[in-house]
């Protein structure tokens, strides 16, 4: 899969992830953050903007002036060139990814930038006249009716989490110990300063230009007890407030290139991260925590793979019931996949949460001295995504 | 025989030194002969033509001649295309603040607003005889070179000077007079032409500011304006720091903000000149001056640097120490390299090259004396580490050798000269804010006048780049705001500086020769022995309105020299803030005003001493008594900075009066650095001018 397609090393980097309405990113425009917030990123990686020639945003959540959108964010960043957006729910992160590196295969670019982003706080209303409507016209707020409300099903994405833990006879406990276990790598993580090498600190201005806040933590991370998980009331089977993820603000942006062009831009021109194989499935309605299982069961089909092939696994897991499914259904022990933390724990702000996944899991192959790397997640319609990626370090890999 | 420490500056327009001026009792020219000779006789004036007069250069022109010629009966034709946007009529409410409605409506009646079409020139203009022809159209050199032909087979003998920033006068054919921005108020013009004109000695006599320069692509001014926004690009490219904030960072370390400047001038034909200036400059000199591809984008659409409105900046940036070493080098860099070339061709003087970069800039130190502070070496360091940054630069056009012999005069007395007959000496300044280096330099000439073995003294301003003394520079109280003892420093060093005045000659007579002396550049003046100034003169002391205590011995001084049924007119002074004219502080303050004239002659007489009638006003050395706490007719402070800053001035009068000489310096320096640590001082302008420029 895309052989001409190469991610630079370290050309990469996320804000952090704050809760939803708890930092400064509560009270921007998301696309103009992101925007300005790449072009810092890559200042700190020594990337010139100027080399960039294309744009592929993604995003969920609607913003303010989207319709002029990879152009404008582009011009936020202080680079005009051209691109465009695209969305996949909860997808969009890793999507957005391999669309960059399509568009490098295709051979119109060799510089692609791959930025994601949403803001959940305050998430816009949309009003849609609907004239065979009763009310005649519906307002939707964007984040949580969306949340609430599968029109395909009728059912809300916590109501598929419960189904799906019954269909599986998911056990309450292993449930608590997954989200238990899942806040201790997240804290390791970030005790031992592996999130440095992905975070950056932002500092956020005021429209007078003065300081409204640093987005220098992933604010709203709860580290509960195992004790307190349990005591937890469900919600819906196997889901209580602490088995699932909590919305939040970010963004999140990487850089492919071709494989020509990529040492120019890696800070480890000796590390070579390629692009190997991507696959989907839709699951039956309302099983969404079992779509990204079948996803990776039918991706490593195609490829002639097993699990132990993978040096790094990791998910994007809005519940943690999903990782109990993952198991099951793949015999696979949850205790050796998100290493360093994953979005159950540190949020979900839709569009990058699976970049910051993928560049959370690059690093830490990079860390084991290369190997392949699994990447897959849920996504809104009972979705499953799934792809994998190989990370060689020199010599080593010969 | 006139021995001077450096060439002045005067010299270079064909007016002498300034020692004559004294030995005179006269200007060199008058503005009255020179009328006569560039426009004619009075009832038979030629008139003034300025084309492109809509545009910004030419309607601020419009009215900066026009202000100063309008009593001379010398109608000013504005020539313009019939499309172009009025830009004259936006100078209307400038010249009403100035000059209030009468004046303004004077000036503006006296404008003859013509147009043509690029080819033929109006019927109307013959009638008017034009002798001289101030040309503002756009920097496109064949365009220039057509309109000087029309006018000329109109009017062949007709004075012609471009405003052009960038083409030679050896390229379009005519002199140049290259204004600075903001162009109705900047008195600052590069003129280049083979020797002084009567036109250029008009500007002079106007009030304005000619500077000569030699002819070259670019002259000084866009060199150092050009150069630094250029140098503010790189770094943007080099780094992806936003212009706004590489703005912020470039004004921290040199004064200007280059990208916001052109966003205020208009960024399509500001962006248009920056460009055409550095494309030029490169074909010539290489690539330190290429454009960047930035600025090409930004002159082909005009665009503004600054983000609009609804795009303000979100993401802040910040350079830690290693990264700010590194900008240094992006910034005074290119800035050092491109001076070397303007050293080495010899452009101008450098008190002008210096001074060009502080009036016309927004640089707090010229580039000349930022390279004196750093020194040959580190200058050359500097650059050395650029040209690693952008090899391409290092080619062409790095003049090394340029930055040697900075132990001379001429590098050592960029704002501060001296010149002696044998018998008076004259020390002139010729920035119009005290700082530290003129503190230097006045230090240094007063040394060399005593070697020379003058005990006579005339200090006054230098009658060119400098046509007011507006106080201290502020900007040297910055490491003030949160150390006692940097402002006590900045206070005893200038106190002492000041005191020399009174100590180290036997005679020392200040003149005011410009339209204002406030601060602590009238601290410094009181210590002459006598002080004249000009007619009209406002001297004043605004320290309460910053807020600062007075530092320069000012809450003192003025009481020891005057008798003490004028100590509460010192004390309003003082506590008002508002200036007065030079007439009203007779006896206490100022010895002698009159017309130019009458003053140049009363201060040589002082001087040289010859008979001029005056009584040296006594200098108490004891404790005063009776120095009033308080005075009237003084209005409500308007604020609580401003009750702080009066009560701390008035307990200073009361302790440094109720002192002995000997230790009075101590107590006025004591109170002054005391007041700047204090939160008045920092809540106040200047604790807002140094958290907008230094705090980022």
């Amino acid at each position: 899969m895309l052989p001409n397609a190469r991610i630079p090393y370290g050309t990469w980097g996320s804000s952090y992830f704050p809760a939803w309405q708890t930092s400064a990113l509560a009270e921007v425009n998301i696309g103009q953050f992101a925007g300005e917030s790449m072009n810092r990123i890559l200042g700190l990686k020594r990337v010139p903007k100027s080399e960039l020639e294309y744009l592929i945003i993604g995003s969920t959540i609607p913003w303010h002036w989207k319709f002029w959108n990879a152009p404008l964010v582009a011009s936020c960043m202080g680079h005009r060139i051209p691109g465009y957006h695209m969305e996949q729910a909860c997808a969009t992160g890793l999507q957005a990814v391999l669309l960059g590196g399509t568009e490098v295969e295709n051979g119109g670019f060799d510089v692609v930038g791959v930025l994601t982003f949403d803001r959940t706080s305050d998430s816009p209303v949309g009003v849609f006249p609907e004239r065979r409507a009763h009310e005649r016209t519906r307002a939707l707020a964007d984040v949580w009716d969306n949340f609430g409300f599968d029109p395909a099903t009728g059912n809300a994405m916590i109501t598929a989490a419960g189904i799906t833990a019954r269909k599986y006879r998911s056990d309450r406990r292993e449930v608590d110990d997954v989200a238990y276990h899942r806040m201790q790598q997240y804290f390791e993580a970030k005790n031992s300063g592996f999130l440095d090498r992905v975070l950056v600190p932002l500092d956020v201005l005021s429209v007078q230009g003065r300081p409204l806040g640093r987005i220098d933590d992933d604010y709203g991370v709860r580290r509960l007890t195992l004790s307190g998980l349990r005591a937890m009331p469900e919600l819906d089977t196997c889901v209580t407030g602490g088995t699932q993820t909590h919305a939040s603000d970010g963004m999140a942006t990487l850089l492919v290139t071709s494989k020509d062009r990529v040492k120019e831009f890696s800070l480890r021109p000796e590390i070579d991260i390629q692009f190997v194989a991507k696959t989907e499935v839709r699951t039956h309605p309302s099983l969404m925590p079992e779509a990204p299982a079948f996803a990776v069961q039918r991706l490593l089909e195609r490829c002639g793979m097993t699990m132990d092939d993978m040096a790094v696994v990791k998910n994007h897991n809005p519940f943690a019931v999903n990782d109990v499914i993952f198991s099951q259904v793949m015999d696979y022990d949850w205790r050796k996949m998100n290493n360093t933390g994953s979005p159950l724990v540190w949020g979900h702000p839709q569009g990058p949460t699976l970049t910051r996944v993928l560049i959370e899991a690059l690093e830490e192959a990079v860390d084991l001295g290369g190997g392949h790397v699994l990447i897959f997640g849920c996504a809104a319609g009972d979705i499953g995504i799934a792809a994998i990626f190989k990370v060689s370090e020199g010599d080593r890999d010969k | 025989m006139t021995t001077a420490l450096r060439e002045s500056t005067l010299q270079t327009l064909g007016l002498g030194n300034v020692i004559e001026i004294f030995r005179r009792g006269q200007l060199p020219v008058d503005s009255g002969g020179l009328v006569d000779q560039v426009f004619g006789n009075s009832g038979n004036r030629s008139a003034m033509v300025i084309s492109g007069a809509n545009g910004i250069v030419g309607a601020g022109k419009t009215a900066q001649l026009g202000s100063r010629l309008q009593q001379y009966d010398i109608p000013i034709v504005a020539l313009d295309f019939p499309a172009a946007p009025d830009g004259i009529g936006r100078q209307y409410p400038g010249l009403l603040r100035a000059f209030g409605p009468e004046r303004a409506n004077k000036i503006m009646g006296n404008v003859i607003r013509m147009h043509y079409d690029g080819k033929t020139l109006p019927r109307e203009l013959h009638q008017l005889r034009p002798s001289f022809l101030l040309e503002a159209i756009p920097e496109i050199l064949e365009i220039k070179r057509t309109h000087y032909a029309v006018f000329r087979e109109a009017f062949p003998s007709i004075e012609i000077r471009s405003v052009t920033s960038g083409f030679p006068r050896s390229e379009l054919g005519v002199g140049i007079a290259h204004p600075a921005f903001p162009h109705e108020i900047n008195k600052l013009w590069e003129i280049v032409e083979p020797e002084p004109s009567a036109v250029t000695q008009l500007l002079w006599s106007l009030g304005l500011i000619p500077v000569p320069v030699s002819d070259n692509w670019s002259f000084i001014l866009d060199v150092l304006f050009c150069g630094i926004t250029l140098a503010a690009l790189r770094y943007h490219h080099a780094s992806n720091m936003p212009v706004w904030k590489i703005d912020k960072y470039v004004r921290k370390l040199v004064g200007p903000n280059p990208l916001r400047a052109h966003d205020a001038i208009g960024a399509a034909g500001a962006n248009f000149l920056t460009w055409s200036c550095l494309h030029h400059l490169s074909q010539r000199y290489g690539d330190v001056f290429e454009p960047a591809a930035e600025l090409v984008r930004q002159k082909d659409s005009g665009q503004n640097w600054y983000p609009f409105n609804h795009f303000r900046p979100l993401v802040d940036w910040r350079l830690e120490p290693d990264e700010m070493d590194e900008f240094r080098t992006w910034i005074l860099g290119p800035l050092f390299h491109m001076t070397s070339l303007m050293l080495h061709e010899k452009r101008g003087h450098l008190s002008h090259m210096n001074a060009i970069g502080e009036l016309c800039a927004q640089f707090r130190r010229g580039v000349i004396a930022m390279a004196r502070d750093l020194g040959t070496e580190e200058v050359v360091k500097t650059v050395t580490a650029y040209h690693k940054l952008h090899p391409e630069a290092a080619n062409s056009s790095w003049h090394p050798d340029a930055y040697a012999g900075m132990d001379a005069p001429e590098w050592q007395q960029l704002y501060v000269n001296a010149e002696h007959d044998g018998t008076v000496g004259v020390i002139t300044i010729s920035r119009e804010s005290y700082s530290s280096r003129v503190d230097a330099e006045l230090n240094r000439a007063i040394d060399w006048l005593k070697d020379e073995g003058l005990d006579r003294v005339i200090v006054t301003g230098d009658f060119h780049l400098s046509t007011q003394m507006i106080g201290a520079d502020t900007s040297e109280f910055y490491p003030a705001l949160d150390d006692v003892d940097a402002g006590a420093k900045v206070s005893a060093e200038w106190s002492r500086t000041a005191r020399r005045l009174n100590d180290d000659f036997r005679i020392s007579v200040g003149f005011v020769n410009g339209k204002r002396c406030l601060g602590g550049m009238l601290e410094l003046m009181m210590h002459c022995h006598y002080l004249v100034a000009v007619e009209g003169a406002d001297l004043g002391m605004p320290e309460v309105s910053l807020p600062v205590v007075p530092g320069m011995e000012g809450c003192h001084w003025m009481f020891r020299r005057s008798r003490p049924e004028h100590w509460s007119k010192a004390l309003y002074l003082l506590l008002s803030g508002t200036a007065v004219e030079a007439e009203k502080t007779l006896g206490w303050l100022l010895d002698y005003s009159g017309p130019m004239g009458e003053a140049l002659q009363v201060v040589w007489k002082i001087a040289s001493g010859g008979d001029h009638g005056l009584q040296q006003r006594p200098l108490a050395a004891g404790a005063l008594t009776g120095v009033p706490s308080e005075v009237s007719g003084l209005t409500a402070p308007d604020g609580e900075l401003a009750a702080d800053a009066r009560k701390a001035i008035m307990d200073t009068v009361q302790q440094s009066c109720s002192a002995a000489l000997t230790d009075a310096l101590a107590v006025q320096t004591r109170h002054s650095a005391e007041f700047m640590i204090s939160k008045a001082c920092r809540n106040g302008q200047i604790g807002a001018e140094f958290q907008k420029t230094m705090a980022l």
